[in-house]
């Protein structure tokens, strides 16, 4: 057996067959013809590597490193202007204690879980009715409109909207009986859907985007195989579109996440983090605590748990995600 | 790409070269515009005592300074007439408006960070004031120099209005003063006269006395019209809601709203402290005792019958719903007298408004001993010096911050935007004196016999609580107190928690 049946002969290689032949047809060829002359393209050293990084890499850690590190510094002292005072982890043991905190933390994960729900089943749904379609591209740009309006605007946009005096949809949904007199940010049980309802609103695009970009690499193969076995369209979807999404759905996942994680800009616009504290967010209450009540030790720690938790959620999705999607050697 | 013609003459531009001037331009424009457009920047011709005044005011021409400012109506008024002060020093003067919470913010960090990129700065005396009152300039230097120019109407408490001087220029200390009384904003009762007339009878066989707001009309008063209003609403007829307040995600509204209540029943206090000072170290709070539960109750009892999208609304809200036609009554600040007054905006304008002082103590709720009052609050707005500023640049700042406080500005702004006059000769002006009544010309004014003769004298006006921690306090008050109107927790836990988290604040607890 030549090593081109070798190859064709291993599980799921017929997928990429016609790659496969193309890469060893071609390989060959170009590796041995290959050959600069010296003089024209002399070997450089690692160190002359190092010195045309230096200047990037010296930038990128001034503007990230250094104040990450100094965003430690500061959560283990009482930071003042002129005087840094070390307060034995106060910032840090304090945290638990304080009912703002905590709060912040559960209800930013419920914010962002009912986003990352929603965004996900709209943004499939509206990726596998946009797929295919006449119109498609220009469906798809108009579906993105709502990204390319900065965050605070779009807060202030929709703040409009919801005013319980003048309103469109204030008025819209009190006319089809959905709301009373009181306005979607009056109440603590509706504030924070509104809340969600923008960041659907606004993000919901890209995971269309995504998905209809994972939509295009499906192997039709596997769909026609599966349809001329009997499979309705939505067996087909459940069976061979989904799972070829997941890598897909998980790059989404992840991004919106830690985007919601640092979700701050429409919330502060709209409530503020009221009614009460229904929707004091954890990234709000840290901006209160750093640029309202000025005490940036405490702001800082919390910064820091902050980002500790979105690395360790990042980590663990990424660990999904190459069980689902592990590299193929 | 473009056309040439054949036999064009000049010196072709390489990519490189291109690159390398567009490079160098965006650089030199970045470097300069942060050298020079961030900060101010000071010129110096050296005056005497004995020189003229007009040298004095010019002593600084050539200079650039910067105000922050809240987007209020004497800002856009100075805005407005700032070629007058160009004129008069030389001095360009750029004026930025925000927001309040941002400029708090801005100004939050330009102080903190030792830097002077705001050299004025709006000081409302609760928000910004009493957290950053160290980082300010102390006037008091500055009023007696001879080489200045100086205010004829002087800068005295005796220039301002009752307590305005104290309210946004002294903090802790009697003798530090950090800004000048630049506008004001006094809680007054707007009401629908009208609709009060219109409903009257019918006010009256329920509760045995006439629909009428005075100034010895009470809490207790307005509880029951707001509920007379509120179930004729419900019951179909065609009348708005009957009050409504400001409980929105502006903390410091509703902290304002529930202490005119607590005040005006026994002149309850946050804190045993001197509320005209304020005090660094408050101690342990009166929060969680039995008048603030009771008065806790009252409010309750009070938001249940007012117009429901209490919580959404701030100041500017509340006054939309006002001028919307949506309520009959509202405590609101007397510099909203002019929308309210401008008949493309408002269904109230048109002589339907009237303007009273804020409801009275009732006597039957006080348990502390203390009498009934007509509680009234405010806000003062100063004008603030940067203290991290140099001596010149502290100097030429001054002369703006006098001149943007001084008697024929504050009529401007007044005659123009609606401004909130801070000098008592300004309200002692004939022109303005006609205004108060109608038809008048500055719809501001209609407030001022309310608010001058009566809301701002002792016993009514609270002007505290001035403490450090001011931020965080309204922060803490104004999200329990909505649990507690959403009905999370009851009156006293409510009062509980903020006694609570207020201790630990001020490391009382």
């Amino acid at each position: 057996m030549n090593s081109i049946a070798a190859d064709r002969a291993k599980p799921g290689a017929g997928l990429f067959r016609v790659r496969q032949i193309l890469d060893n047809v071609e390989a060959k060829p170009v590796s041995t013809a290959l050959t600069w002359p010296a003089t024209l393209n002399p070997a450089a050293s690692k160190r002359y590597y190092f010195w045309l990084v230096a200047p990037a890499v010296a930038l990128l850690a001034f503007i990230s490193i250094y104040p990450f590190f100094w965003m430690i510094y500061m959560g283990l002292h009482d930071v003042e202007i002129g005087s840094v005072v070390w307060n034995d982890f106060a910032n840090f043991t304090r945290l638990p204690s304080d009912s703002r905190y905590v709060g912040g933390w559960l209800l930013l994960f419920q914010y962002s879980a009912m986003c990352l729900a929603l965004q996900i089943g709209i943004g499939v749904f509206l990726a596998v009715a946009l797929n295919g379609l006449r119109h498609e591209k220009i469906l798809v740009t108009m579906l993105l409109m709502p990204m390319m309006i900065a965050p605070l605007v779009a807060g202030m946009v929709w703040y409009f909207l919801y005013n319980g005096t003048f309103g469109w949809y204030h008025w819209l949904l009190q006319s089809v009986g959905i709301l009373g007199p009181k306005s979607i940010l009056g109440s603590p049980d509706t504030a924070m859907l509104a809340i969600v309802i923008i960041d659907v609103w606004q993000w919901t695009p890209l995971i269309t985007l995504i998905t209809l970009a994972g939509l295009k690499r499906v192997p039709q193969d596997q769909l026609e195989a599966n349809m001329v076995d009997g499979a309705s369209p939505f067996v087909n979807f459940i069976s061979v579109t989904l799972p070829n999404l997941y890598p897909v759905l998980l790059i989404a996942i992840m991004l919106r996440f830690m985007d919601n994680f640092r979700f701050i800009d429409s919330a502060l616009v709209l409530t503020g983090g009221g009614p009460g504290n229904a929707t004091k967010i954890l990234p709000i209450y840290l901006f209160e605590v750093s640029f309202k009540f000025f005490k940036l030790g405490r702001g800082a720690a919390i910064a820091l748990t902050l980002l500790v938790v979105t690395i360790i959620l990042g980590m663990i999705l990424a660990k999904v995600f190459d069980r689902l999607h592990p590299k193929r050697t | 790409m473009f056309y040439v013609p054949k036999e064009a003459v000049f010196r072709r531009i390489s990519r490189r070269k291109f690159l390398e001037l567009g490079g160098g331009a965006a650089s030199s424009l970045g470097v300069g515009s942060m050298t020079l457009g961030l900060g101010s920047t000071i010129t110096r011709r050296r005056v005497q005592a004995q020189s003229s005044d007009d040298a004095k005011w010019k002593q600084y021409a050539g200079s650039k300074l910067t105000f922050l400012s809240e987007n209020t109506p004497p800002s856009f008024a100075v805005r407005d007439n700032i070629k007058t002060f160009q004129d008069l020093t030389g001095i360009e003067v750029t004026i930025l408006t925000d927001d309040l919470p941002v400029v708090q913010q801005k100004v939050g960090i330009d102080l903190r960070s030792g830097k002077a990129d705001y050299l004025l700065n709006y000081v409302q005396d609760k928000p910004i004031g009493a957290p950053f009152a160290e980082f300010y300039a102390d006037m008091t230097p500055l009023f007696g120099d001879a080489t200045l120019p100086q205010d004829p109407d002087g800068y005295g408490d005796d220039a301002w209005f009752e307590n305005f001087l104290s309210a946004c220029g002294r903090f802790y200390t009697e003798g530090k003063i950090v800004a000048l009384p630049y506008d004001c904003a006094v809680a007054c009762t707007f009401y629908r006269q009208d609709i009060f007339e219109a409903n009257s009878k019918d006010f009256e066989a329920e509760h045995g006395y006439r629909l009428e707001f005075t100034k010895d009309s009470t809490w207790k008063n307005v509880i029951d019209m707001a509920a007379f209003f509120k179930k004729a609403k419900e019951a179909g007829k065609d009348v708005p809601y009957g009050y409504a307040q400001h409980h929105g995600s502006f903390a410091w509204t509703t902290q304002l709203d529930i202490q005119r209540l607590l005040f005006a029943n026994g002149r309850w206090m946050d804190w045993n402290i001197d509320d005209v000072y304020g005090s660094k170290e408050p101690g342990k709070t009166n929060w969680g005792d039995e008048q603030s539960v009771l008065i806790m109750t009252k409010f309750k009892e009070l938001a249940d019958v007012c117009h429901p999208d209490n919580l959404a609304n701030g100041t500017l809200e509340l006054n939309t719903v006002y001028q919307a036609g949506n309520i009959a009554m509202q405590t609101q600040y007397h510099e909203f007298a002019a929308s309210i007054e401008d008949e493309k905006t408002s269904r109230a304008a048109g002589g339907k408004t009237a303007y009273a002082v804020c409801p009275k103590g009732e006597a039957s709720w006080i348990k502390n001993g203390g009498e009934a009052v007509n509680g009234c609050n405010l806000g003062i707005g100063g004008i603030g010096i940067n203290g991290n500023a140099s001596d010149d640049l502290k100097r030429a700042a001054y002369t703006f911050a006098i001149w943007s406080v001084s008697r024929e500005n504050q009529f401007n702004d007044l005659k123009g935007l609606g401004g909130t006059p801070t000098r008592k000769s300004v309200f002692a002006m004939e022109e303005v004196k006609k205004s108060m009544v109608r038809p008048t010309t500055m719809p501001n004014a209609l407030t001022f016999d309310a608010v001058y003769n009566y809301c701002i004298k002792n016993p009514h006006i609270v002007l505290g609580p001035k403490i450090p921690q001011a931020n965080e306090y309204h922060s803490i008050l104004a999200a329990e107190v909505q649990k507690c109107l959403s009905n999370e927790q009851t009156p006293e836990e409510a009062c509980k928690s903020i006694q609570t988290q207020l201790d630990e604040l001020n490391g009382a607890g």
